[in-house]
């Protein structure tokens, strides 16, 4: 079997074997070293003020450029693109990395996307080839699966089996298999007893534990495992997505409705509004100058239809909302979203032209002063949303980063912290500030400063000593 | 003992009290001990504001012959920690019980080493005489959440002792060898030995004769939060001994209406040059202001950058931060009213609304999903504006258990809920 199957790989397309070579008697072993082709390590360094924090997460082939999906979790959504370096894509059992190129996060399904080099490629499978013939598989309850787990780096992220059964498929509103074992490490693909593709492992579920201590009462504890995850998504949500390749390493355009706090609403509000068994989402705020604004859509509006399609019945509850929030991010600015909502007691149509996401904090511009031990970045959008200032007016800097121990610290500043003034004068913007704040930091002779901060509701001045 | 520190001692009581509680998500009773002083013969005693609060529904005073009288609430004063009650003078008539006052000293004159004592009933032991010298005469000490989650000590410093001052020992005098009442003890530091503080008697008189004829001490609010200058004073280029830093601003406040801002230096109010250098020196500065009747204009001058400023800051009344407290028991729910100053720290859009300060588990309330922390905006669709417009919906939950719709905010996200039978 394994012969034949080593003679086909050079004959013919991967694509074509798989169910059809493999139907009769499944041989896992050769199954195995073919499908532990179409997973990597991904490494990549993130840069920041103080120091250079290597990351590695598992990563699945997903086409024969050597395109590489890795969950949304493997990077920090705070890290800016340029912090991001020295991606390495490292194959299983192997313990140099060959460098590879980031091209971005798709919003609509959260994965970062990485290209493996010319000649790391040529090494690798996609996933693609182990879809099966038609349509996606979905998996069943009881059935047999299995997947690839990888050891860390110091041991060469050597390849090991996990087996498991199906024990639940379910909508959440991604329909998701949980598995009665961990089946594949997060970000890996999971296989039928075929080695038929059937989804992709997603991040691990808790698990409750109590903990007992000699003294005292049992604490209930959660504990999740990093390593491995028993729950994935089924083929038919990753088959058909991962063409979607972010045209920009931004990961622009994305698309923004602009509702803050969308939150389900229950069977029981449903029932008592007379909706019967309807679904619903409850829109807790409408962003000034977003496009749900400029649509009409009203703080305290229940959302219940999309396109003239009523929102699904999803458990829990709080999918409704996921499913909502992806109805946006699958979209591109200038798509229109017809939604029905529920005002008082009327039904009301607002049409939606989705605009384009205001620049995130990532995408801000900053500067740290090492001297004065923090860096100083644009205020954003989000930073007004966050704390309840208009957006239009978004004068000041943020403290990004205080480093430790630092002067800026040492006097009391904190991340986040919104900083309105320097030296007891009001800073109009981004480029006024890291002017001011570059001149205090090259004159050696300065021993202190002093800066007014907004934290909240409350503001503090600041007296930052440098000597 | 001098004659006059042994007629003290028969001034001292001890105080019993029975409370409503409303944290447990129903009404609940506690029981709690502290200590106080006669100060009139017409029965007048003076404790503490965390010893007796509005929340009593039992007082009973145990003299000093050991026989016990009842008494009510007069006022409750928490931002300097006092509250005084009356004797059931009826009862004391008809008793034959003699009372007899203490009497205040000046304690402006008290002097850093001086011997002082504390007397009260720590731990329930009665009549205890501590002693001790005074530590320090002007201690700052603030706190937003010092008393039962009220606020304290905006408005004065406190006299620090080394005279033990134990749980129970609160709202008992601090006296000096002569038995004059110069502070009300009212807290120690805990885990820390012989670090006492007590109500200086200069601040107790004024409050005291405020609660026994209005029952409140009202004061007048403007928004700022003063900051000490410490040596800010150069960077500013201020004269010396000039100016409070006003670190922050209330939003909505009558301060921020009048168009001040953080970061701004007072220099006086109403001509009258203040001086905020160091933390102690903020409470008289709070004081100046809080002291004038409600709608006052102030005028404030405040140095800017380089130029010095004059706004006219008209008064508000001064509110607590802990709202009027309800137990809605059919839903296991308890309820506190959205106050402004909590509105303010918690940024919400109004003053609408009740806090949940108490769930109990399996009631209609925790079934719905309602949590501790989450403001109830809306009942049945109408705007929970006053407390009786839960308490009326509660009511007809009550007579006959419908489902109810509830609005709900936490953390800025509003959700719709069905409490149910």
């Amino acid at each position: 079997m394994i012969l034949i199957l080593r003679l086909l790989r050079g004959a013919i397309p991967a694509a074509l074997f798989g169910v059809s070579a493999c139907a009769a008697t499944p041989d896992l072993p050769a199954l195995w070293s073919e499908r532990v082709k179409c997973v990597v390590a991904v490494e990549y360094v993130t840069v920041t003020e103080t120091e250079r924090r290597p990351t590695v997460s598992m990563g699945t082939v997903v086409d024969a450029k050597g395109t590489i999906i890795l969950q949304s979790v493997a990077i920090d959504p705070r890290a800016a693109l340029w912090q991001l370096k020295e991606f390495k894509v490292y194959l299983p059992g192997e313990g140099d990395g060959k460098p590879a190129e980031y091209l971005g996060q798709d919003a609509f399904t959260g994965w970062h996307f990485v290209r493996a080099g010319d000649d790391t490629r040529t090494k690798l499978t996609p996933v693609t080839a182990f879809a099966g013939p038609t349509a996606p598989r979905k998996p069943v309850i009881s059935e047999a699966v299995w997947g690839i787990g990888l050891r860390p780096k110091d041991e060469d992220f050597a390849p090991y089996i996990l087996r498991s059964t199906v024990a639940l498929v379910q909508a959440v509103p991604q329909l998701t298999a949980i598995a009665q074992q961990e089946v594949a490490a997060p970000g890996l693909p999971v296989f039928d007893a075929q080695g038929v593709l059937v989804g992709l492992a997603g991040p691990s579920g808790g698990q409750t534990f109590l903990q007992i201590s000699r003294s005292g009462r049992p604490v209930p504890t959660m504990l999740i495992n990093v390593e491995e995850s028993s729950a994935f998504l089924v083929a038919g949500e990753v088959l058909p997505h991962v063409g979607r390749i972010p045209r920009d390493p931004s990961g622009r355009p994305l698309a923004w409705l602009g509702t803050y706090g969308l939150e389900p609403m229950d069977r029981e509000v449903a029932k008592f509004l007379n909706l019967q068994a309807q679904s619903g989402a409850v829109v807790s705020e409408v962003l000034e100058g977003s496009p749900a604004e400029t649509a009409g859509l009203k703080p305290r509006d229940i959302i219940l239809a999309l396109n003239g399609a009523p929102l699904p019945q999803l458990k829990p509850d709080r999918a409704v909302v996921a499913y909502l929030e992806r109805e946006v991010e699958r979209r591109i600015p200038g798509n229109k979203l017809a939604l029905t909502v529920l005002r008082g007691t009327e039904r009301v149509e607002v049409a939606v032209t989705l605009g384009d996401q205001p620049k995130l904090a990532r995408e801000a511009e900053r500067k740290f002063f090492d001297r004065l031990g923090f860096t100083a970045r644009e205020p954003v959008y989000g930073d007004a949303v966050e704390r309840r200032q208009r957006p239009g007016a978004l004068a000041g800097v943020v403290a990004h980063f205080v480093k430790t121990g630092g002067p800026s610290a040492t006097a009391g500043l904190r991340p986040d912290d919104w900083i309105r003034e320097i030296d007891g004068t009001e800073v109009k913007d981004f480029a006024e500030a890291t002017g001011r704040l570059g001149a205090i930091e090259g004159d050696k002779d300065r021993s202190e400063f002093v800066l007014l901060v907004a934290r909240g509701s409350e503001t503090a001045v600041l007296r930052v000593k440098l000597k | 003992m001098s004659r006059g520190f042994n007629r003290l001692l028969e001034s001292v009581v001890s105080i019993n009290v029975r409370e409503l509680a409303f944290e447990s998500g129903a009404r609940r009773y506690t029981s709690s001990l502290g200590s106080g002083v006669l100060m009139s013969e017409d029965g007048i005693v003076l404790t503490n504001a965390h010893v007796v609060s509005r929340r009593a529904v039992e007082i009973n005073v145990t003299l000093s012959n050991l026989e016990r009288v009842g008494a009510r609430l007069v006022g409750w004063d928490h931002w300097t920690d006092l509250a005084v009650l009356r004797l059931d003078l009826e009862e004391v008539k008809r008793r034959g019980f003699k009372l007899s006052a203490a009497r205040f000293g000046e304690s402006e004159k008290l002097f850093p080493g001086q011997e002082v004592f504390a007397v009260g009933t720590p731990h329930g032991l009665t009549r205890t005489v501590t002693r001790g010298i005074v530590s320090n005469t002007n201690r700052y000490f603030e706190d937003t959440r010092g008393i039962g989650g009220y606020e304290t000590g905006m408005f004065n410093t406190w006299l620090q002792t080394d005279a033990a001052i134990n749980p129970g020992n609160s709202g008992g005098p601090l006296v000096t060898s002569d038995g004059k009442v110069v502070g009300i003890s009212s807290r120690g530091y805990l885990g820390a030995n012989n670090l006492g503080f007590a109500i200086p008697a200069s601040t107790a008189r004024v409050v005291l004769e405020r609660l026994v004829q209005d029952g409140v001490v009202v004061r007048s609010y403007v928004g700022i939060v003063p900051g000490a200058l410490q040596d800010l004073e150069n960077f500013y280029a201020l004269a010396l001994n000039t100016g409070v830093l006003v670190s922050s601003v209330d939003p909505g406040s009558p301060a921020a209406k009048a168009g001040l801002r953080p970061g701004d230096i007072l220099l006086s109010i109403d001509g009258a040059r203040v001086d905020g250098r160091f933390p102690e020196q903020l409470p008289p500065i709070q004081n100046l202001i809080a002291s004038r009747p409600i709608g006052s204009e102030l005028r404030f001058s405040v140095k800017r950058a380089a130029e010095t400023r004059e706004f006219t800051v008209v008064t508000e009344r001064l509110e607590s931060r802990v709202g009027e407290e309800w137990a809605l028991e059919k839903w296991g729910l308890s309820v506190r009213r959205v106050s402004r100053t909590y509105a303010r720290e918690n940024q919400l859009e109004g003053n609408d609304g009740a806090v949940v300060i108490g769930v109990q588990p399996g009631f209609p309330g925790d079934v719905a999903g309602i949590a501790r922390g989450d403001i109830l905006l809306k009942v049945n669709q109408q705007a929970i504006n006053a407390l009786d417009v839960l308490k009326q919906a509660h009511a007809a939950y009550e007579a006959s258990p419908a489902p109810t719709l509830i609005e709900t905010q936490r953390n800025r996200r509003v959700s719709l809920l069905i409490i149910k039978p």
